[in-house]
């Protein structure tokens, strides 16, 4: 007798058999066992359940996802931007002035609005052309050191007066200076970010405000 | 908060959107991408794919069908483009000999699951794809034919095939544990 061959037998899963096939079947117990089994086996296949992936996985699809712009979220944004990397105070800062700013503006500020006593625009100006994330946060560290030297020479200027009174608003511009750069670099990256312009509309004014209140102070 | 609320959170780039949609639907993603790819780190990577693909594609999900379904859509074809890439490099054989190793002592329903994905995990690609996208996923063969961009029959066929193999990948594995039973007991 000739058995059905298994790719037949595979067939008749889910396809009707032929009369021939039909009364093979009945007769030869070999094939209609394998043809249960073959039966059991799909119905298995089916139920295979879902499988979990490592949480891993999760977090390098994260850091794609927020590298590739499709993760904007606000610290995601600070995060894309390399401004993790800054201290302390100035995430600090950040925090506030994103509480305060928040995203409804949608203006553009042109450069020449910057200009201020501590000509933070030179530093600015001399960072290399832009593309990326990564070149913005080098870009970024790199302003900011220039910008404690810059600091530095002007704590030394007004030390010759009173030292007290000139600390805490310097320690504030500092942080507000810091923060322009930061949000100067990922404007050039985003320039029509509203939250970036927002963020630096802000540090701008308070900025204005902090520089004429140590000027009044000397 | 609602599918259709998180889908809009999501477009917009809220991150804790995304990172639900990721907890509800990444089994059934992972599932169908890792045993298409019948490989980890393949099916990591796929998945990976599949997400990158899926949220970028999120702005043109009209709600026509159902996220789930949509979503399984792409991350089947982002695994079947991952395995034509693959294809073209050299394929991994393992000896057939190769036994499952269980974690801890699985019962018998997670023994049964662990010897399915071991024999699907061997099948040649074509064949893998075919069972796994019609026994598994439940496409039907004109999808599959419109997916692997062949005939409906050439579908049927693979299939056929496959489930001859995967019944002797199963057979090896019992004749292989009926061995292993009856040397234990010659001690
Ligand atoms: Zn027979």
């Amino acid at each position: 007798m000739e058995h059905l061959s298994s790719e037949k037998l595979a067939y008749l899963v889910d396809e009707r058999p032929s009369p021939s096939e039909r009364a093979h079947l009945k007769s030869c117990t070999r094939c209609s066992e394998e043809l249960n089994e073959l039966r059991i086996q799909s119905h298995n296949l089916l139920e295979l359940a879902a499988l979990r992936p490592s949480p891993d996985n999760w977090e390098s699809l994260e850091t794609r996802l927020v590298n590739e712009g499709l993760i904007r979220n606000k610290q995601e944004r600070f995060r894309r931007f390399g401004i993790t990397a800054l201290p302390i105070w100035i995430q600090a800062t950040a925090a506030i002035l994103l509480f305060l700013g928040g995203a409804g503006f949608g203006l553009n500020i042109g450069k020449d609005e910057t200009s201020n006593a501590l000509s933070l625009d030179k530093i600015i100006a001399s960072t290399p052309e832009i593309e990326t994330a990564d070149e913005a946060a080098r870009a970024v560290v790199l302003a900011e050191q220039a910008y404690m030297q810059a600091l530095l020479h002007f704590r030394q200027f007004s030390d010759k007066d009173d030292e007290n009174q000139m600390d805490d608003p310097l320690n504030r511009v500092e942080a507000l200076e810091g923060l322009l750069v930061a949000s100067q670099e990922a404007l050039r990256l985003a320039p029509t970010d509203p939250l970036f312009n927002g963020l630096l509309i802000n540090v701008l004014s308070q900025r204005q405000e902090m520089l004429k209140q140590i000027s009044e102070s000397r | 908060m609602n599918e259709s609320q998180l889908i809009r959170k999501a477009i917009q780039g809220d991150g804790s959107a995304i990172r639900s949609l990721y907890e509800r639907y990444s089994p059934r993603v992972y599932a169908v991408v890792r045993r298409i790819a019948g490989d980890d780190d393949l099916g990591n990577d796929c998945a990976q794919e599949a997400w990158i693909s899926a949220i970028r594609a999120l702005p043109k999900f009209r709600g026509e069908a159902r996220f789930s379904t949509w979503i399984h859509r792409i991350a089947v074809n982002s695994a079947l483009q991952a395995m034509r890439k693959a294809e073209s490099r050299q394929k991994r054989e393992v000896p057939i000999t190769e036994t499952i190793v269980a974690s801890e002592t699985p019962s018998s329903d997670a023994l049964l699951a662990q010897r399915l994905e071991w024999a699907l995990d061997r099948l040649p690609g074509g064949m893998r794809k075919v069972i796994i996208l019609h026994d598994v996923e439940g496409y039907t063969h004109d999808e599959i034919g419109k997916m692997l961009g062949t005939a409906a029959g050439t579908s049927k066929s693979q299939l056929f095939k496959a489930r001859g193999k995967m019944r002797e990948l199963l057979k090896s594995l019992n004749t292989q544990d009926n061995r292993e039973e009856s040397e234990t007991w010659s001690i």
